[in-house]
């Protein structure tokens, strides 16, 4: 009963009588208001991290009955040799992938970084870009990088994840975008240290 | 669950008794934190003072002329509470015609908010964390439905194909855990965690 009622609480789902009822009990009651904290703490936390990025929660959407589920990986297992085929061949590239040649290597690149009172934002170069992220890195941890484009009132999309991204220095992770795969507008760069719960790093640009 | 005594109270810090005023405000702090949580919008400073002064003027009231029915002590709390969370309310609605009142104001919230940002912050970490670990990717999006998009358990139910039962189960497992994470952590010990005697 105490737990209906903090729910509806915290979810602003009682009248003004019933929640100043509600309100008094607790008032008088501290543990039960420490029930009614830790929810509205997990409310506040959910909402936070759903604010923050969707990358938590892209992995939910969309529940599949196990068939669908199977017939769905098959499709992805299929999906995946045929643009592995592409990738070789280098006819479609990734929006999103790691440096592995040497003319990636030498080619266009941008560099992105933390730094305070920066005026405005870098901008995408056009084409397949390597894009160069300056930060401390731990060269032996895998890192994920995730792509994210800020939508007018929308907010945030995750548009693609790299996982297992290994630094190629102490200060520098390098990643392979392809520009022409995106719109116009602004973007996220998202680094985070697998396995581990730091922050990540955030870096913004634009695609002009 | 506490008991708290409200005539017992009154009479105690009447008489001058300061152990009886750390009790009163050890029994009603953590309710009216959770109270003004809700009246304040966000804003953990305004949040701290609004507890403060609620405790300061029961005190006052109490060490003064009293109140006419001690064993709704804690009802007079919240009333209080409540009536601060209104009038500050108002004074910020007035204070948006006052441009020089409202960048003092901002300044003032900036350092009186820091401690907030930290408890957003392992709020945040801590939701983090809980969703890494579900068991089933079904469990995190049933949470973005409940406390995010606030849609009704049967309608969640219905959709997910869950029985109520299952349904509370999860979410009374996630909260669980949500919880062990903090205690892990040794995350807010001042408040959530702070069982005391």
């Amino acid at each position: 009963m105490n737990q209906q009622l903090i729910e509806q609480y915290v979810a602003g789902k009682l009248s003004e009588a019933e929640a100043e009822a509600f309100e008094d009990s607790f008032v008088a009651n501290r543990d039960l208001a420490r029930l009614v904290e830790l929810e509205q703490r997990l409310k506040d936390g959910l909402a936070l991290v759903a604010s923050g990025s969707t990358e938590e929660f892209v992995r939910a959407e969309n529940p599949l009955p196990w068939k669908l589920a199977l017939a769905a990986s098959v499709l992805l297992c299929v999906g995946t040799l045929a643009w592995v085929g592409k990738h070789l061949s280098g006819l479609h590239p990734q929006l999103l992938a790691a440096v592995t040649t040497e003319e990636q290597r030498t080619g266009t690149s941008m560099r992105l970084a933390l730094i305070r009172g920066a005026d405005g934002m870098p901008q995408l170069p056009a084409g397949t870009v390597r894009v160069e992220i300056v930060g401390l890195f731990e060269p032996e941890l895998h890192y994920t990088v995730a792509l994210d484009r800020i939508e007018p009132n929308q907010g945030i999309t995750t548009l693609s994840t790299l996982y297992g991204e290994h630094p190629t220095s102490p200060v520098t992770l390098e990643v392979m975008i392809d520009g022409k795969q995106l719109e116009p507008g602004s973007y996220f760069i998202r680094v985070r240290k697998q396995a581990s719960d730091e922050e990540a790093l955030d870096f913004t640009f634009v695609k002009p | 669950m506490d008991f708290v005594p409200g005539g017992e109270l009154t009479r105690r810090i009447r008489e001058g008794d300061a152990s009886a005023e750390a009790e009163l405000i050890r029994q009603f702090e953590p309710g009216l934190r959770v109270l003004l949580r809700r009246r304040t919008g966000g804003d953990h400073g305004l949040l701290q003072d609004l507890v403060q002064e609620t405790l300061l003027i029961v005190i006052q009231r109490l060490r003064g002329a009293g109140i006419e029915e001690p064993e709704k002590l804690a009802a007079f709390a919240a009333q209080t509470a409540r009536n601060l969370a209104i009038a500050s309310l108002r004074k910020t609605e007035r204070q948006k015609t006052d441009i020089d009142s409202a960048a003092t104001e901002r300044n003032a919230d900036t350092a009186r908010g820091v401690e907030g940002l930290a408890e957003d912050f392992e709020a945040a970490m801590a939701v983090r964390a809980l969703l890494r670990e579900l068991p089933q990717s079904r469990d995190s999006l049933m949470l973005k439905r409940f406390y995010l998009e606030d849609h009704d358990k049967e309608v969640i139910c219905q959709e997910m194909q869950l029985s109520e039962a299952a349904f509370n189960q999860a979410l009374s497992r996630a909260r669980r855990r949500f919880r062990q994470i903090l205690e892990e952590r040794g995350f807010a010990k001042r408040d959530l965690l702070n069982q005391g005697p």
